[in-house]
């Protein structure tokens, strides 16, 4: 319990900002180059494949960080650890950003490729779907903010929206979908040409390293806050 | 180590999670047709009850040699490589629709084997490559 | 050449939309994540200076968080 101790954890936060802040600039210019310049046109599709590089880790972010808050959400309804809530109410904003960001540049990679903006197969609704849930979660952090209720409406949230996750995932392979099926697989190989991977995990490495800023500094904030309001009891 | 209240918080939310599975499987079975977002020219053709003056999404293959286009409307048959769907149609379309290639169809059926669309979307598939390696895999062919 | 590179083979708006729009809604929720938390550093060094100087360095030495704010607060003033 000691080593999760506000204190410590406060150093160690101070010296990740640092660390990412020092290093950020040049990992986002080798992924922009690699992005925009370096990496080859597709076959198919020419230079739009292009607006994958954003598209793809934006939606794996968004899927990803909705799964951590659901199990933590649901973790803390049951155990009732406070330093998961902030880790929680933290991350929360981070995913929706990513969520909207993976539609919308879906949106203006689906107009030049299907011809269409958008349309109401399962995937891209499914998607809405997730974005709508993160909405709730932030809003009930607002609207129930003193209220006793506040863990139960998360996890009936978190509940229903981690179901969602793989109805996400699968959605192009059990119905027949507009989008594209994956083609980054956990298992077996991927069907992304190595010169597209490189840009791709290179964004998703900014992107990544964003978010830990992000959920660093929101942390801390949060720190900050309990810290002010206990300041009459030091 | 689990105390009683934790217990009793575990239990309420796992049948909490057991109720909202068995809500959810309920709306999927009653929902799943229209999760489907297009559907294929066989199941059109063993479907009797579509409405021939209802729209309908059909996606499949655009079938080689197919397309024939003149100044007003472009005609080409959309295949699943077991039945076959003739389609006609006039407007825009998009950029990655050619032969061989998947495309849906939105649009009024005819009859089970003729389509009036009034919108095209091309669908591409979840392969990534440099052209030049497309050459490769082809002459490898 | 140029050119060319922002044309991007006649999808130069798509692809260059999408890169700015996440380029600024990054940027809006990372300005936005400073200021606030700039904000209630500032409220808590602010609090603190109404204590006595006694207890103030009592609780500097005691929370590792306080002195931390203290200690980035006066070396920006």
């Amino acid at each position: 319990m000691d080593f999760f101790s506000f204190g410590k954890i406060i150093v160690y936060i101070d010296k990740f900002i640092k660390f990412i802040n020092s290093i950020f600039f040049l990992v986002l210019i080798i992924g922009l180059s690699f992005a925009l310049i370096i990496s080859p046109m597709d076959y198919l599709q020419g230079d739009t494949v292009r607006i994958m590089y954003v598209h793809v880790p934006s939606a794996w972010i968004g899927l990803s960080i909705f799964s951590i808050i659901a199990i933590g959400t649901l973790l803390n309804f049951v155990f009732k650890i406070k330093n998961l809530y902030l880790f929680v109410k933290s991350l929360a904003p981070i995913g929706l950003l990513f969520t909207c960001l993976a539609i919308v540049t879906g949106s203006l990679w689906g107009k030049p490729t299907w011809g269409t903006w958008w349309a109401w197969d399962a995937r891209l609704t499914s998607m809405l779907i997730l974005m709508l849930f993160y909405v709730f979660f932030i809003m009930s952090f607002k609207i129930f903010k003193d209220s006793e209720k506040l863990p139960q409406i998360l996890s009936a949230i978190s509940i229903l929206g981690i179901i969602n996750i793989p109805i996400i995932k699968y959605s192009v392979e059990w119905w027949s979908t507009l989008h594209q099926p994956a083609s980054i697989k956990i298992m077996g190989t991927s069907s992304i040409h190595s010169s597209m991977l490189v840009p791709l995990f290179l964004m998703l490495l900014v992107l990544l390293l964003y978010c830990a800023l992000i959920f660093l500094m929101k942390y801390k904030t949060e720190i900050i806050k309990i810290k002010k309001r206990n300041i009459k009891r030091l | 180590m689990l105390t009683k209240k934790i217990k009793t918080r575990l239990f309420f939310l796992l049948s909490v999670i057991f109720i909202t599975l068995l809500f959810l499987a309920f709306i999927y079975f009653s929902l799943k047709q229209n999760i489907l977002y297009f559907k294929t020219p066989s199941e059109i053709f063993i479907v009797d009850g579509i409405k021939s003056n209802s729209k309908i999404r059909v996606g499949g293959m655009v079938k080689k040699d197919s397309i024939q286009q003149n100044n007003k409307e472009i005609k080409f048959i959309l295949t699943d490589y077991k039945k076959e769907l003739i389609v006609v149609y006039n407007g825009a379309i998009p950029n990655l629709f050619s032969e061989e290639r998947g495309a849906v169809v939105e649009g009024k059926l005819n009859d089970k084997s003729y389509l009036i669309a009034d919108r095209i979307l091309a669908k591409h598939d979840e392969n990534y490559m440099p052209p030049e390696m497309k050459k490769i895999l082809e002459n490898a062919k | 050449m140029i050119n060319e590179f922002l044309n991007m083979g006649g999808y130069g708006f798509y692809i260059w939309t999408s890169f700015l729009i996440v380029t600024v809604f990054c940027f809006i929720l990372y300005y936005k994540t400073k200021k606030t938390l700039k904000k209630y550093e500032k409220e808590l060094a602010q609090e603190l200076e109404k204590l006595p100087i006694e207890h103030r360095k009592r609780i500097a030495r005691s929370s590792k968080v306080i002195s931390s704010i203290l200690a980035s607060q006066n070396k920006l003033s």
